[in-house]
């Protein structure tokens, strides 16, 4: 069964923003550069602050990259919509 | 064996699964351009070579699984490996057996590790005594390679013209960095051309967007819609036996033979056709289509595993599309693994059994078990918390990073230019595996030419 318009959770699928499709999936462009703005700053930057001793710079490159990632995953919204339906429908 | 390095693998092996479980379900990714990057940077972190290929079998067992899940539950692909199960799957949602997909599915990869396992390892003995013969001939094999994948390529003339200037291409762009100095004279730039290549597609699809034209084309005024469907719980331990026919055993068993053996070709291409040509043998459309999902599964196992091992077991070089890809890190990963010393030459037979072992035991079990159980839940998680944008944000971050680590700033554009012509290529039909041959035989390619 369809989630019921009244439900919080379900979105319109029709709205004012823009989205773009990249690697058949839904982005929009705003969003996309924020990402990249901050996933390569916490890469790049961490990889720069680290000690020179390798291979400690490259792992925290490697957990910059991660935090950025998570960071992105918290501020910024997937472009899906989910509906759950029962089985055979 | 130690137990230290025991429990590094351990944990490698189950943060592999845990990370290729959420980035399998995510629509879309290449499993090269995912698995590779991190594989990479766990190389040249300096783990241990054995705790690394653990990894690494993990990783590909747990994305290979998962990323048929969506199929299942949402008739999305969530990697390319996918894209040939769709339509199957979409009969037997019609008829309303999506749990009976993921079950076919998840069965008929158990099946495929375990035909696949023993036969890469014995198929890899029977090549060894001709290794060192094959390995004198490394550089004319991979360039006679990348001429058959050309042939076989969709758009094969344009694949075989590109052939001479992307190795110019290559090696002019190497050459400049010697002449600058900002590379060593014996050091060849690769791993960021590598990832430069995999993420080109990407690239060039980003850069559609700074025209205004094409982005016309690309812009969606609404939600990606998915649907997902709730099946019943599963009870107690799921018997991957009793949920496939004999039938179903049998072919599918045949079918990861025969992808075992056909290790050197695309996985994608050869799932394709061997898993319709099987499935043509049922007429009635849901047993037809639940036949082709667990052969294709099977089959798609088995050549992600016969094309890993068997190069790295018998031949220490990338002979096969899987290693020219996803596993190109355990071949080619300068400075810690080259051609002349990579887990080829550093592993003992044993000790590529206990990886194995323990990469495909824990990434198998794990999947399976949870994904017969907890397939909705977890594409519910994935579809809702993890943006499509920060999954991009992460791989153009990490192919940063490499591109400095390699040879500095003026590298990132050094990157972004071959990103540019592989993906301009790979949207004319030029596919992947002839442009890393290409990588790998410019400099002896360009030698040759140059007379």
């Amino acid at each position: 069964m369809a989630k019921s318009k009244a439900d919080p959770t379900y979105q319109k699928t029709q709205d004012h923003s823009e989205y773009v499709e990249v690697w058949e999936d839904f982005v929009s462009i705003k969003d996309l550069v924020i990402s990249f703005i901050i996933c390569s700053i916490m890469t790049l930057g961490a990889y720069l602050l680290a000690p020179n001793d390798p291979p400690k710079p490259l792992f925290f490159g490697l957990s910059g990259a991660l935090i950025g990632f998570i960071i992105c995953s918290v501020i910024i919204k997937p472009k899906r919509n989910l509906i759950e339906t029962e089985e055979g429908k | 064996m130690d137990v230290n390095l025991l429990i590094q693998m351990l944990i490698a092996a189950i943060l592999g699964t845990a990370i290729y479980t959420i980035i399998g379900i995510v629509p879309g990714t290449d499993e090269t351009a995912v698995i590779a990057p991190i594989t990479l940077a766990i190389v040249l972190a300096g783990v241990e070579p054995i705790v690394v290929l653990t990894f690494y079998m993990a990783a590909v067992i747990a994305h290979k699984l998962t990323d048929s899940v969506p199929v299942a539950v949402a008739g999305i692909p969530g990697g390319v490996m996918a894209t040939p199960m769709v339509e199957h799957a979409l009969v037997l949602k019609k008829y309303g057996q999506s749990e009976t997909s993921i079950k076919k599915m998840m069965s008929g990869s158990v099946i495929g590790t375990l035909v696949s396992v023993p036969v890469s390892l014995l198929l890899a003995s029977v090549l060894v005594p001709f290794a060192e013969r094959i390995n004198e001939y490394a550089n004319p094999i991979l360039f006679a390679g990348a001429v058959l994948l050309a042939l076989l390529s969709t758009n094969r003339w344009l694949s075989l013209i590109i052939i001479i200037p992307f190795a110019l291409l290559i090696q002019g762009l190497r050459h400049l960095y010697w002449d600058l100095g900002i590379v060593p004279e014996n050091k060849n730039v690769f791993i960021s051309f590598f990832l430069g290549i995999t993420i080109g597609p990407v690239i060039v699809t980003l850069l559609d967007l700074l025209s205004k034209e094409k982005r016309k084309q690309l812009i969606r005024h609404h939600h990606k819609e998915i649907i997902l469907k709730k099946s019943a719980k599963e009870k107690g331990f799921p018997n991957p036996f009793k949920i496939l026919t004999k039938k179903e055993v049998g072919m599918s068993s045949i079918a990861s033979l025969f992808g075992t053996i056909t290790f050197m070709f695309s996985a994608v291409g050869v799932t394709t056709l061997v898993g319709e040509l099987f499935s043509k043998q049922e007429k009635e459309p849901v047993k037809r289509s639940s036949l082709a999902i667990s052969c294709m599964e099977a089959l798609a196992n088995a050549t992600y595993i016969a094309g890993s091992l068997i190069p790295l077991i018998a031949l220490g070089f990338p002979l096969s599309s899987v290693a020219l890809g996803p596993a190109n890190p355990l071949f080619n990963a300068p400075p810690v693994f080259t051609l002349d010393h990579n887990l080829h030459h550093i592993l003992s037979f044993t000790d590529f059994l206990w990886a194995i072992f323990i990469g495909v035991g824990i990434s198998l079990f794990f999947t399976y078990v949870i994904i017969v159980k907890h397939a909705n839940e977890i594409c519910a998680f994935v579809f809702k918390w993890i943006p499509h944008e920060a999954i991009l944000g992460l791989f153009v971050a990490l192919v940063f990073l490499l591109a400095f680590m390699d040879a500095g700033w003026l590298n990132i554009a050094g990157v972004l230019l071959i990103g540019i012509v592989s993906g301009t290529l790979s949207r004319y039909g030029v596919n992947f595996g002839v442009q890393f041959m290409v990588l790998y035989s410019a400099p002896w390619l360009v030698s040759v030419l140059a007379g």
